[in-house]
């Protein structure tokens, strides 16, 4: 029996990604890893914990059938890394949300070990479910994760990803999504960065009316990267998306957001907007915005916008006269600008969860760079 | 309360004040006036303690301490209120939100206790109704979207508000029509008493028909050219700066 090659063999063969590469042109992997790094041991794999909920929506029997299979062969892979993480998938890590079934417990994806991970979520026409991405502050090392998401007709998948600074990881995630006709896709970064943090979102909106909200937020500081890539396809007619996407990045830390909207021939009446903005606090920290739009069809809107600016000195100036002292002033700056993201947010525990995790990032970000 | 003497104020290396000295006691309402570039805003920002407004020369001092020494917030705690003459929005942060982080930082750093949302709350809106201010302003964005009128109404609130020993109005009038020129002025005019000194910066006389000063100071090229009474003003506005500056000159 010919064994399937290793996700080590997969980077072999194809090289990690590197900043000579248009799309990696701000992470370069193959400076902080090689093929080897992510694994661990003889068996490489990131913990993977579906902790609640998911048992009753998970496959039976021991392979991955037929239909599931040749689902994911149907997302290409964006990249190597990408490739080497999907290698693992196996019947463990592919999940099902029934058809009509409505999950209102998230399920939830924890990784904490280093290594290769990856899984895939049915979920079918008319069913709902909520999933969470958790990476945890204290994992070192390197991470390669991919999530690949089916959304149905008519159904409804909203995602949560939180991964707080993490100075000894490099962390790659990948997430594609496939979306069907009138379903709808949300989903909600908030990350600190690692010391090279690559977190692609990939959404093919394929059938008619379906719908994508992406938005995020990052906080970053010390010495912290984060590198937030998105493509959009609208392959359909009347299809939306919604991009937003906020950072903030003191000490010498480095804030990446690339964004590609892709409308096809045919994809009639589709509407994206785009809106990415960067705060620097401290002179050594980095933003690199890059929008990007690729429009095929007649009779769409797309609307997308960036910028990167300082804390703005006339409103510094404004809070400190009535007596707000230098650092809460910038502190309450900083919450303003992210503010818009958080509204944005509809579920209460996730808007409150959204703050907490800003306050705790902002201790880092507003420490001056060294 | 303050005593400015031959205050010189560099902006990015310019001299703009050249020698201004100015002396105001408890209880009294000065007026300074003066043409456009006279150099009315960079006194305004350098009592404030703006960023950028060097002083190259001479002294302020404020219930006899030296004020150049103090960060801005420290003056705003100490009792010094500047009312801009553009007050700045920003959005994302509510109006109730802002006054309650002010009001407890200037406590705070005075050694009081802070007062809890509720106490606010009462007290922000007991200020409010007099000053006509509906409550809904105060759920916005901080001057997100308010008229001229409401913004200046929002700075006569804080000044209700903080209670400070000197208020500085800088322009309040610009921008106002007839009606919110008079809730500011009636609101202004409830604020004066005998442990407050106020310093308003205008340049026409209307305002002064409202709020009527103790002393006016002409401002001009960076210098008092003359000085009076609140008759100086009338004068001012019936013979035009022109005139004035160059009898003083």
């Amino acid at each position: 029996m010919n064994a399937r090659p290793t996700p080590a063999e997969i980077l072999r063969s194809n090289g990690l990604p590197h900043r000579r590469m248009e799309d990696w042109k701000y992470t370069d992997v193959r400076s902080v890893a090689d093929a080897d790094s992510f694994q661990v041991g003889a068996h490489a794999s990131a913990t993977i914990s579906f902790s609640n909920a998911i048992e009753a929506a998970g496959l039976e029997g021991e392979t991955i059938p037929n239909w599931a299979s040749s689902a994911i062969a149907s997302l290409a892979p964006s990249s190597a890394m990408d490739a080497a993480a999907r290698s693992y998938v196996d019947f463990s890590e592919v999940f099902r949300v029934p058809a009509g079934k409505r999950i209102d417990v998230p399920l939830r994806i924890e990784y904490s070990g280093r290594g290769h991970g990856a899984a895939a979520i049915f979920v079918e026409a008319n069913a709902s479910a909520e999933i969470e991405v958790v990476y945890s502050a204290t994992v070192k090392g390197e991470i390669n994760t991919s999530l690949l998401v089916f959304i149905g007709e008519d159904a409804h998948a909203s995602l949560t990803v939180a991964a707080p600074y993490a100075r000894e990881l490099v962390l790659v995630n990948t997430i594609s999504v496939a979306q069907d006709r009138n379903s709808q896709f949300q989903a909600q970064v908030v990350n600190g960065g690692a010391r090279l943090s690559r977190m692609e979102m990939n959404v093919i909106l394929n059938g008619e009316g379906a719908e994508a909200d992406l938005s995020g937020v990052s906080v970053l500081g010390d010495e912290a990267h984060a590198d937030i890539t998105t493509r959009i396809t609208h392959a359909s007619p009347h299809t939306t998306s919604r991009q937003l996407f906020k950072k903030v990045a003191g000490g010498k830390s480095r804030a990446i957001y690339q964004g590609k909207i892709s409308v096809k021939e045919g994809a009639i009446g589709s509407d994206s907007r785009q809106t990415a903005k960067a705060l620097l606090l401290s002179d050594r920290a980095e933003a690199d915005l890059k929008p990007e739009l690729e429009i095929l069809a007649d009779d769409v809107k797309c609307a997308h916008g960036a910028a990167v600016g300082d804390l703005d000195q006339e409103s510094l100036f404004y809070l400190r006269s009535r007596g707000i002292a230098e650092d809460e002033a910038r502190s309450l700056l900083i919450h303003a600008f992210l503010q818009e993201v958080v509204d944005g947010i509809d579920d209460e525990k996730m808007r409150a969860s959204a703050l907490e995790f800003i306050d705790k990032g902002m201790a880092w970000a507003m420490i001056e760079a060294s | 309360m303050l005593d400015i003497q031959n205050l010189h104020v560099a902006v990015d290396g310019k001299e703009i004040l050249k020698g201004l000295s100015l002396s105001i006691r408890a209880g009294e309402v000065h007026a300074i006036m003066g043409p456009n570039g006279s150099g009315k805003s960079t006194l305004s920002y350098t009592l404030a303690g703006r960023a950028g407004y060097d002083i190259t020369e001479g002294s302020i001092r404020y219930k006899g301490e030296d004020l150049a020494a103090l960060p801005t917030e420290e003056r705003a705690a100490r009792g010094i209120f500047l009312a801009l003459q553009y007050p700045v929005e920003i959005p994302g942060v509510t109006t109730m939100t802002f006054l309650k982080t002010a009001l407890n930082a200037q406590r705070r750093a005075r050694g009081e206790s802070e007062f809890d949302a509720v106490s606010v709350l009462r007290l922000v809106r007991e200020k409010a109704a007099a000053l006509k201010v509906p409550e809904e302003m105060l759920k916005r964005a901080l001057n997100v979207g308010f008229s001229g009128g409401e913004k200046k109404r929002l700075e006569v609130l804080q000044m209700a508000l903080f209670e400070p020993s000197l208020a500085i109005l800088d322009e309040t009038d610009s921008g106002l029509d007839i009606d919110a020129l008079k809730t500011v002025a009636e609101g202004v005019n409830a604020l004066r008493g005998p442990e407050r000194a106020m310093l308003v910066i205008t340049h026409y006389q209307r305002l002064l028909n409202y709020i009527v000063p103790d002393r006016v100071h002409v401002l001009a090229k960076g210098k008092i050219v003359r000085e009076g009474g609140k008759e100086l003003a009338h004068e001012l506005e019936a013979k035009g700066y022109e005139a004035i500056v160059k009898d003083a000159a």
